[in-house]
Order: structure tokens, then C-alpha cells, then sequence
């Protein structure tokens, strides 16, 4: 049964962009000090350019399987078996992620902006908007996404520029801060921040053809890998190493900092509006990947009546860090092994994919 | 359809009334904003707490005009003092007292005094930078006086809203020079820095009652060599004036990490933005080149970036710098034709080495205070491609034993709306006096 749904190549963009550039306001220019110090910007480069290379690897492998996503590669292979195992990874993988995302997004709106409201009640909202959102399906969240990631990038941008004020060049140096071991070695797992991509492995029935692959895989990895790195390099002009490490929601605090004259201040109220869009836009994708994952994978006919149980699972396992900085950590640690999922993971099955012959009549009829 | 219709209406009364935000709203003439908050040592606890309100309604009504434009600025604020061990703990009970909760997100300046100062605050600054109403534009002093005295005496008759007064009076270093930008985030990031160091407004309260009274014994003009003060020869107190305002800002308090060391005087401060580069303009009296007991005064500003360049040999930092400035003439009191071309030679070669000697005075000052406030090791760090490596170097323990090389480049750019300068005409003949 072939997809009826289909969107174009700047929609399948912007929502792949939230979901690898979303980390942003999350805690990702720290953690990229934490591990290369004042080379921080020099270390999300290199990942951006590893990010680059891969999906090279990973498109060209893809060249004899187009418009199959990673459960249609599983099934090439092993056949239900080999579908339903490689559905029970990609959905142990999002329903890792989904739950630390969350709680660390409502945590964040407490901090800033509801401190008197409780976490169940902050919370509550997002899944709200997962919940709608999926209901209204993916065209909707990727219709929606084309309309609200330029508004996103915009106040994005803005809150940039706003800090270049405080910038300083020599917060930069010693140029390879933590080392070039540190950097091009041990920052290797870090490629883990595009670990979102895995979404348009999931998608590519929705965006069919292997040219619309190939565009948005590298238009999405190189625009993000861009708002990755002027976001961390900026960060890292205005912060010196080691006091960036202290600070919790770069982009918040550099939004914080913005002061042109007595008139323009307090523009950190634009970034709670665009972190709140993005954040929810995210949180929704997710979602609607985990029931579409869930549905594919025991192939079920309709993916509607699990939005409502996914999402009380989502909210459940929200709760279980124990506090902010637990669910920090559970995301530290996906961002060092995602790309197990996201990288290997698919070239291991497009190797394997590629040796094995199917009959044609077969794979019609699987198709 | 009805069923539809009836879930949206359920769904639209839900989340209108969930939107309302019941937990977090505020009123806004529910809070008491805080517009300066000063630390002293305490007697009876830790901490001496003292926080100035902004009143509002009063602030309005001086801006209708009711006050007849000028305003009785002390009447727009309320002051309370307590004692309390720690910063939060003393909101804690203010909020006990007060009808209203306070609110530091407008707050504008804190101030420490000189003691406390001394003994460290870097948890204080810990404690707001973490604080979320604390914002990293509101300026950082340290009172030569206790803090309360200080804020107790900021009563603004030129503004009816204090808020702005404290905005204009911290940011007055940028046509004055005598203070410099010490805006919280700014301290924080010094603090915290291992190539330059931290520093604060020098605020204090002035003694005089009448003119009668002025003394320069606090004053600092004979340690630099001079018959008498300068404008910039002054720390924050002892500024010889008598003023309806009692608080006054002159000079920088600088710090050792979170420790207070030193202070400098207004013109100290005013070299310390030269060498860093955020100088922007002031009027500067330059002793007359050709007849010693006048004055020309300058308009400086800064016309580039300054250079500074620095080579260890050792454990011995050797420091250049170079300052380029331009000028416009404000004043000759001698009359002596200094806009000629040839004279002008002279006054720029005057007035860049009466530069030259204040700041090689202000930089061997800041040797044994371990105070590279100028950025230094900012340049150095930028030489070294590991950051174990930098920090190996130990630069802010080893600038204590630096040597400078000073350059000043100044060159006279206008002349004002004289081209020249006349002699009056009088009995005796001419004269300039």
C-alpha cells in the first residue's frame, strides 16, 4: 500500500531542522563547551561536517531503496522479524528521547517563566499540543512546521545578533582548548546532536523519491549544522570557558543579556515564544513518530487509537528523573550514543539490504 | 456535528480557564520592585540588607507635571533596612513586613560596601547570577561608605523616576570617564576570567554642607606628582561639591577574583578605558605646555582600538602598549595661538605625554593589586593553543612583575568655533587672563 501522503522538500526540511536543531535551547552549547572548552565551536563543526559525510554514505547506500523507510529496509532483510526488531529499536530510541525532552522543556518553563506551577500542569500543555497535533496527522505538523520554523529562525537570529554586543573574540582562545584528541577523537560519539536525522529515514515514504531525499538530508543537516554552530560560537564569544559551563539555557541567558538603550530589553519574552513553538513542534513530531513507528512495525490499520495510551506513556516516563538535572544527564548520555540509531544503525541495514536479492514480483507485493 | 461542536465548546471553556495562568499571575501594582539593593556587613547577622522601592503612583504623578517639571525625586522611593543571614533569606522576611512582594527583575544597581568588599562577594554575585529576576544589565558598585548610607542618600531632584536616575548616573563613565562599565554580567564574567580582573563603580557619599568646607585632603593629586588636583583626582566621596544630591559615583573598586584589593580614582578609571578600549569621550585639562599654571582642555575620544602587545621572558611579562586619541579644543587660557600648526605640534606632544605619564602611573598601581584590568592576558591567551597550556602560565599571579612600554598618539582634530585666539584689549594692554 503505497503512502497517499505526500509533502515537499521545504517541509520535510523545516520539520527535520526542529527536530535536530531544537537542542539549541536545550543545554547543547554547554555541552559542547564541557567537552572542548574553548574549541567548543570548533567541535560542532566538525560533527556538522561529519554529519555531512555520513548522510553522503547513508544517501548513496540508499540509491536501490527508494521510498523505503527503515522498518520497509528491516523487512527487506529478515522479512516481519527483521521489521518488527528493527520498529522495537527505533521505538526504544524515540521513547527514550521523548520523555527527557519533555521534562526538561516543562523544568525549563517553571525556571523561567511559571515558577509557581506545577510541573504536572506546565506538562500538561505540551502534551495537549502533541496529542491535537498528532491527531490532525503529519501533514498538518509538517504543513504547520513550514509556517512556524521561519518565525523560529527569525527570533532565532535575532536573539544572535542581539548578543554580538557582548561578544569577544579572545573568550575563543586558546584556540583548541581541551585539545585536538579531545576534539577529533574523543568528540566522535557527539555527532550524536544529529541524531534527529533518523527522521527523515522514517518519512522517506511521505517525501518519495530519492532526489527529494538527498535535498532535504543535506539542506537539513547544513542548515542546522549552521544555526548549530553560530549558536555555539556565539554563546562561547559572550561566555568564556569555564563560566559557560555554569550557565543552564545558553540561549535564554544570551536573550536575557540583550540591552540596546532604555527601550530595547527584556527580548528574552520573544524567546519563550519561539522555544515554546519549537518546543512543542518537537515534542509533537516525536510523538507522531512513536505511533507511526508503533503502527508500522505490528502493522496495525489505524495509528489514531494510540496517540491518547502513547501519550500517557510519554507523560508517565516524564516524570521519572528524579530532577532536572537527572533528566540533563539521560539526555548527555543520548547525545553520545544516538548515533548508534541514527548513523550506524541505517548503514548496517543498507549494507546488509544490498546483498540480498528479493523477488521483484515479492517485493511488489511488499510494497 | 453536535457532538463535535459540544467537544469544542467543552475543550474552549477548559482552556480558557486554564489559560488564565492561576498560579503564576501577578498584579503588577502587586509587587514591590526593587530598584537598589545594597550589602553591608552586619552587627546582629551575616548580611545588612537595604532595598529601595520604587513608589509608582509618585513617579506618575511627578510626570503629569503635578511637581511643576522638576520633582521631588526622594519622595518616589521607599527605603528598609534589615539584617538577615543570606540574601534570600532576608527578601523572606521583607516580604513578612511589606503589603507587597518584592520584585527584583527592575532592580538597577547593587551595591556593596567597602568592608564587605574586602572580604569577598563572589557568593553574592553567584546568587544573582543564578537568581532569575536579577538581570545581567543592573551595574555593580562598591561604597566607600556603608551601602545603606549610600542608598539612603540617593535622592534625585533632575529625575522623578529613580530608576532612571540610576540607569543615566552608571552610565554617565561614557562622556565622563571617571567610572567605567560594570554592568553585573560583566563583573560576573571578570570574576571568573584568568586574564583580567574584576571591578566595580566606586560610589559614596559626599561630606560637605557648604563650599566653605572643601578640603583636597583625600585626594590623591600629590601621590601623582601634581601642585594640585585635577577634575579626575578624586574617589567617590570626596568629590568637592555641595549638591542637593548627597551620593556620588567617581572611580572603579577593583578586584582580585571575588576580593576586593584597591581603588582607583576618576581619572585612573579614565586610563583604564583607554587601554581597554571603551573610552568614548570626555574633557580632559591639559597643564599648558608654554605656561605651566594654565590649563588647555581637551575633548578627547578615542580613535582606535588600543594595541597592546605582551612577550614573557621568564616569569617577567613585558607589556607595550599603544593608545591612539584625537581631540578637539575646548579652552586655551593662556591665549597662546595653539590652533596654528606649529604650536599645535607642541600641544599634542604635551598632551600625549601628560597622558603617557598618568597611565604608566595607573599601570605600575595595578602591578602589586595583581590587576591586569586592561586585558593583557587577554592577548597572550590568544597565543597559546591549549588551554592547560594558558592556565600553566598563571599570567594574573605573574603580572604583578610586568614592565610597560607606553605609546600615546594624539592628534588635535578641531579647534571649537575659534580659529584662533585674540587678546582682550585693556588699559595695560593686551591681555589672555
Amino acid at each position: 500500500m503505497k503512502n497517499k501522503i505526500t509533502f515537499g522538500r521545504f517541509e520535510a526540511t523545516c520539520i527535520t531542522i526542529t527536530l535536530l536543531s531544537t537542542q539549541l535551547f536545550l543545554n547543547l552549547p554547554r555541552i559542547m563547551m564541557e567537552a572542548a572548552w574553548t574549541a567548543a565551536w570548533i567541535l560542532t563543526v566538525y560533527i556538522s561536517l561529519l554529519a555531512l559525510v555520513l548522510f553522503t554514505i547513508i544517501f548513496k547506500l540508499y540509491k536501490r531503496f527508494e521510498g523505503k523507510d527503515l522498518l520497509d529496509l528491516g523487512e527487506h532483510i529478515g522479512g516481519s522479524i527483521g521489521r518488527i526488531i528493527v520498529g522495537v529499536i527505533v521505538l526504544f530510541f524515540l521513547l527514550y528521547i521523548a520523555p527527557v525532552i519533555l521534562r526538561e522543556f516543562s523544568e525549563n518553563i517553571k525556571i523561567i517563566a511559571l515558577p509557581q506551577s506545577p510541573l504536572s500542569f506546565v506538562m500538561i500543555f505540551f502534551v495537549a499540543g502533541m496529542i491535537a497535533a498528532s491527531y490532525l496527522g503529519i501533514e498538518a505538523i509538517v504543513r504547520f512546521s513550514a509556517i512556524i520554523v521561519p518565525i523560529i529562525i527569525a527570533g532565532y537570529l535575532l536573539i544572535i545578533a542581539g548578543s554580538i554586543q557582548y561578544t569577544d573574540i579572545s573568550r575563543i582562545t586558546p584556540w583548541l582548548g581541551s585539545g585536538p584528541y579531545e576534539i577529533f577523537v574523543k568528540g566522535i560519539p557527539r555527532i550524536s546532536v544529529f541524531a534527529g536525522i533518523i527522521l527523515i529515514y522514517l518519512l522517506f515514504p511521505f517525501i518519495r523519491t530519492y532526489r527529494n531525499f538527498k535535498t532535504v538530508g543535506y539542506a537539513s543537516i547544513g542548515l542546522s549544522g549552521f544555526f548549530l554552530i553560530i549558536g555555539v560560537l556565539v554563546f562561547s564569544l559572550v561566555y568564556q570557558y569555564p563560566t559557560g559551563t555554569e550557565s543552564f539555557l545558553p540561549v535564554y541567558q544570551l536573550a536575557r543579556l540583550i540591552d540596546y538603550g532604555r527601550f530595547f530589553q527584556r527580548v528574552e519574552s520573544i524567546f519563550v515564544i519561539v522555544w515554546v513553538a519549537s518546543a512543542l513542534l518537537h515534542l509533537t513530531t516525536l510523538l507522531f513518530l512513536i505511533v507511526y513507528v508503533f503502527k508500522k512495525t505490528f502493522k496495525l490499520e489505524f495509528y489514531k487509537p494510540l496517540i491518547i495510551p502513547f501519550s500517557i506513556v510519554v507523560y508517565t516516563l516524564s516524570f521519572f528523573p528524579h530532577n532536572l538535572i537527572s533528566a540533563i544527564e539521560l539526555e548527555k548520555s543520548f547525545r553520545n550514543l544516538a548515533w548508534i540509531i541514527s548513523f550506524l544503525l541505517p548503514i548496517v541495514l543498507l549494507v546488509i539490504a544490498r546483498f540480498i536479492k528479493k523477488n521483484p514480483k515479492k517485493e511488489a507485493g511488499n510494497a | 456535528m453536535n457532538r463535535k461542536i459540544a467537544l469544542l465548546l467543552l475543550l474552549l471553556t477548559i482552556i480558557s480557564i486554564l489559560l488564565t495562568s492561576c498560579y503564576d499571575s501577578h498584579e503588577i501594582d502587586d509587587r514591590a520592585y526593587a530598584i537598589a539593593l545594597g550589602f553591608d556587613t552586619g552587627t546582629t547577622n551575616q548580611l545588612k540588607m537595604t532595598l529601595q522601592f520604587a513608589i509608582p503612583s509618585k513617579i506618575s504623578a511627578g510626570e503629569g507635571g503635578s511637581s511643576g517639571g522638576g520633582g521631588e525625586g526622594g519622595g518616589s522611593t521607599s527605603i528598609t533596612t534589615i539584617e538577615s543571614p543570606t540574601l534570600y533569606a532576608g527578601l523572606n522576611v521583607i516580604n513578612a513586613y511589606i503589603s507587597k512582594q518584592v520584585d527584583l527583575s527592575h532592580c538597577k544597581v547593587v551595591v556593596f560596601s567597602e568592608e564587605l568588599a574586602r572580604k569577598g562577594i563572589h557568593k553574592y554575585i553567584h546568587a544573582m547570577v543564578r537568581g532569575r529576576e536579577f538581570r545581567g544589565n543592573m551595574h555593580v558598585a562598591v561604597s566607600v561608605d556603608t551601602a545603606e548610607d549610600y542608598i539612603r542618600n540617593v535622592s534625585p531632584t533632575l529625575e522623578i523616576n529613580p530608576a532612571k536616575y540610576y540607569e543615566m548616573n552608571y552610565d554617565s563613565y561614557k562622556y565622563t570617564g571617571f567610572t567605567g562599565d560594570t554592568r553585573l554580567i560583566n563583573f560576573y564574567m571578570l570574576e571568573e576570567c584568568s586574564c583580567r580582573q574584576a571591578y566595580a563603580t566606586l560610589v559614596g557619599v559626599n561630606k560637605y554642607e557648604k563650599s566653605s568646607q572643601f578640603s583636597n585632603d583625600n585626594s590623591n593629586y600629590k601621590e601623582k606628582g601634581r601642585d594640585y588636583p585635577l577634575e579626575g583626582d578624586f574617589y567617590a566621596g570626596n568629590i568637592p561639591k555641595v549638591y542637593d544630591v548627597k551620593s556620588e559615583v567617581m572611580g572603579i573598586a577593583v578586584f582580585d577574583g571575588g576580593t576586593m584589593v584597591g581603588s582607583f580614582d576618576g581619572e585612573e578609571a579614565l586610563f583604564h578605558q583607554m587601554l581597554y578600549g571603551t573610552y568614548e569621550h570626555s574633557y580632559i585639562s591639559i597643564p599648558d605646555p608654554e605656561q605651566p599654571n594654565e590649563f588647555v582642555l581637551l575633548n578627547v575620544s578615542q580613535a582606535r582600538m588600543p594595541m597592546h602587545h605582551v612577550k614573557m621572558v621568564g616569569d617577567k611579562p613585558y607589556i607595550s602598549t599603544g593608545v591612539k586619541l584625537e581631540a578637539d579644543i575646548l579652552s586655551i587660557q593662556s591665549g597662546i595661538n595653539y590652533e596654528s600648526i606649529e604650536k599645535m605640534i607642541i600641544l599634542e606632544s604635551a598632551a600625549e605625554e601628560f597622558l603617557k605619564k598618568g597611565i604608566m602611573h595607573f599601570l605600575e598601581k595595578t602591578k602589586p593589586l595583581h590587576a591586569d584590568l586592561c586585558g593583557f592576558g587577554r592577548d597572550l591567551k590568544a597565543r597559546y593553543l591549549l588551554w592547560n597550556d594558558w592556565v600553566n602560565v598563571h599570567w594574573l599571579n605573574k603580572y604583578a612583575n610586568s614592565q610597560f612600554t607606553v605609546d600615546v598618539e594624539l592628534r588635535i582634530r578641531r579647534p571649537g568655533l575659534m580659529i584662533r585666539s585674540a587678546p582682550a584689549k585693556g588699559s595695560k594692554g593686551d591681555v589672555m587672563n
